[in-house]
């Protein structure tokens, strides 16, 4: 390994380690950092108000102690570990929170947030459950109100050409995510999949240049790679939620499985859809946010009046990727109590099976405790389909 | 120059410590309790399998460990999870085998396999041990029966009692309420049956279920828990000689199998040093 390459993934590390380290050094240059939740927030519209979005991260070595006192535990687990967290002072940097309605628990949350953390901002984002015309409608204007709301909290106006430079730095991100994907096509893959969501985990902490210049570090130094740091093995997919720790995938990985793909909210589910440029930017945001990402808190109308119509038109993305990444299997790893997801897992399965990828499905409650018992499971399902 | 090839598999489950040697059939297979002790001597385990067998550790050509306690074997060539190896072991006893159930001493496990013993499917319970051996342990205990006699005495009863509660510790105290009110023993423990029973069909039936069904672990000992299920399945269940083996035979067949392989293949066999020692992990 040279320096430089122990360089870029000593930053990794370290960021990822001391989650929200830049973010106290910048709150100290006198930045405003918002934090957030879920992928459904507009980056795009805090990084032009001038503040800088911070992503809320959990930390399932840390028992959920404080938050449980405030939330009741028919919130998922990983969700009550980020406001666990939060009240434990993890994230006082911040000066501001903002909550989307991503699944039940945020809204019926988004109160506890606001009069348990000493943040000066707060805004809740209502996100339609359906796509369709007024939806787009609403979501538009519910988008003005966010770009409103942090004007008067930044003390600046946010114009369009503002939005438009800001679309435009958030979809070169994206490209260059999607062009260290590329780097998984390989087999074995050029990049783990730790490292991989590592560094994604870590970007969200990061002012959108900064991760971008770290994304162009990353990418030069995995295409120096002359080896893959895995052996070949089963090729995995993940699906699920956010997966903000990378235990799980290290431990397929350790196991001699390679993650080569997945829909989670720190992975494809966020990364892979662009904003259209060009028009409105607010009409543009509200299209990708609404439309193209794919998570099961919103309502896609069955079209085609059967069930396995429904189901390849509401995950064709993994077929898609399941192919294009040539995975040999798939894991569902869903958190105890999240709703969204729980409700889909019939369905998934039922997909899974249609496409003839065979299926792992993990049902977890967001601790380092349980990793024993994923191991077994996981190991098994690596015999099954080596 | 060896004339017979031996092949050993070690089964660390959460309750008990299993060893089977093999060269064509098995030679010598040895049952005993997982202390603290045996999971940090799986080399006592080994030295007590090859006195049986009355072989030299030498001798042995591959050893596969398996069970909860897999890695801490550090003389195993290679380690699978007990879910391939049951699979593998099982088809070696029942050829016509479609489904196993395991109930061990913390967890079940259900596992549907093909023809050669591949596993194409499982399921295991997660996180709560209601429903595996160690309920039966604290039933039978609260009980004072002993655990080898909470099987027939059940069958005796024509009233088995309804247990509502899954959680291990609050049926404990559901049936010691039950037992002051004078309910008979046998009908309790038939109850109880029941319900694990229950528990572990509602787990099992996420896998398609087809015959043969063959049961392994502990459970498999108890005919009370066997007719419950058989009935709650309705399938016929089919038991092992020697129900708790089945992993650690699975175990050494799998090992066979890659020595065969690098044979036929004419690749060099990886394996470890054949030294015996204990391994630190306290």
């Amino acid at each position: 390994m040279s320096d430089k390459q122990s360089n870029i993934f000593n930053t990794v590390e370290n960021y990822y380690k001391d989650y929200g380290l830049r973010a106290k050094e910048l709150k100290k240059e006198g930045k405003k950092i918002i934090g957030y939740i879920c992928s459904f927030v507009p980056l795009e519209i805090i990084s032009a108000s001038g503040c800088i979005p911070f992503r809320v991260r959990g930390n399932i070595h840390e028992p959920i102690t404080k938050g449980d006192t405030l939330l009741e535990t028919i919130v998922c687990p990983y969700y009550r570990s980020c406001f666990d967290l939060s009240v434990k002072q993890t994230y006082d940097f911040l000066s501001g929170m903002v909550i989307p309605h991503g699944c039940d628990s945020m809204v019926r949350s988004y109160s506890a947030w606001s009069y348990s953390l000493p943040y000066s901002y707060f805004h809740f984002i209502n996100i339609p459950t359906v796509c369709g015309e007024s939806s787009s409608e609403f979501f538009d204007a519910e988008l003005n109100t966010f770009r409103r709301s942090l004007e008067k909290f930044a003390g600046k106006a946010i114009t369009n050409d503002d939005l438009a430079r800001t679309i435009r730095i958030y979809n070169e991100n994206r490209d260059k995510v999607r062009a260290l994907y590329e780097f998984r096509k390989a087999d074995p893959p050029r990049i783990s999949g730790t490292e991989l969501t590592m560094a994604l985990t870590v970007g969200s902490s990061l002012p959108i240049g900064e991760f971008n210049t770290l994304l162009d570090q990353f990418l030069a130094e995995i295409g120096r790679r002359k080896k893959s740091p895995l052996k070949k093995g089963p090729r995995i997919f993940i699906d699920g939620a956010c997966l903000d720790n990378i235990e799980l995938i290290k431990l397929v990985e350790e196991l001699g499985g390679n993650v080569v793909a997945d829909t989670i909210c720190n992975g494809a589910r966020d990364y892979f859809p662009k904003t259209d440029v060009g028009g409105d930017p607010i009409d543009a945001l509200a299209h990708r946010y609404l439309d193209k990402i794919n998570c099961p808190k919103t309502y896609r109308e069955n079209k085609t009046g059967t069930f396995e119509g429904d189901i390849a038109s509401r995950f064709n993305d993994i077929g898609a990727y399941a192919k294009e990444f040539k995975v040999d299997g798939a894991i569902l790893y869903v958190y105890k109590y999240c709703d969204p997801f729980g409700f889909e897992v019939p369905a998934r399965k039922a997909y899974y099976q249609s496409i003839h990828v065979p299926l792992l499905h993990l049902e977890d409650v967001y601790s380092a405790g349980t990793i024993s018992q994923l191991r077994t499971r996981i190991q098994a399902f690596l015999e099954m389909i080596g | 120059m060896t004339l017979t090839s031996y092949y050993a598999g070690i089964d660390i489950g959460s309750t008990m410590t299993k060893a089977v040697i093999l060269n064509k059939k098995i030679i010598a297979s040895i049952i005993g309790p997982t202390g603290p002790e045996q999971r940090r001597l799986a080399n006592k385990v080994m030295e007590e399998a090859l006195n049986k067998a009355a072989i030299s550790f030498q001798t042995i050509t591959y050893i596969v460990s398996t069970g909860y306690g897999r890695i801490n074997v550090p003389f195993a060539d290679k380690q699978f999870t007990e879910i391939t190896c049951h699979a593998k072991g099982i088809i070696s006893l029942f050829p016509k085998a479609k489904t196993v159930i395991d109930i061990g001493g913390q967890d079940i496990k259900a596992i549907k396999i093909d023809t050669t013993g591949k596993t194409t499917d499982f399921v295991m319970n997660d996180k709560c041990a209601a429903g595996s051996g160690r309920f039966i342990e604290v039933i039978a205990d609260t009980l004072g029966v002993s655990l080898d006699k909470v099987g027939d005495l059940s069958l005796q009863s024509k009233n088995p009692a309804k247990i509502s509660n899954i959680c291990t510790i609050w049926a404990q105290q559901e049936v010691a309420a039950s037992l002051a009110q004078g309910m008979p023993i046998s009908d309790l423990l038939a109850g109880v049956h029941q319900s694990l029973a229950d528990r572990i069909c509602r787990m099992v039936n996420r896998l398609r279920v087809e015959e043969a069904v063959i049961v392994t672990g502990g459970g498999a000992k108890n005919r009370g828990l066997l007719k419950a299920l058989s009935e709650q399945l309705g399938h016929e269940i089919l038991v092992p000689e020697e129900p708790l083996i089945t992993g650690a035979l699975g175990a050494a067949l799998l090992g066979r199998e890659i020595v065969e392989k690098a044979k036929q293949n004419n690749t060099p066999l990886k394996t470890k040093e054949r030294i015996l020692e204990e391994i630190e992990i306290l």
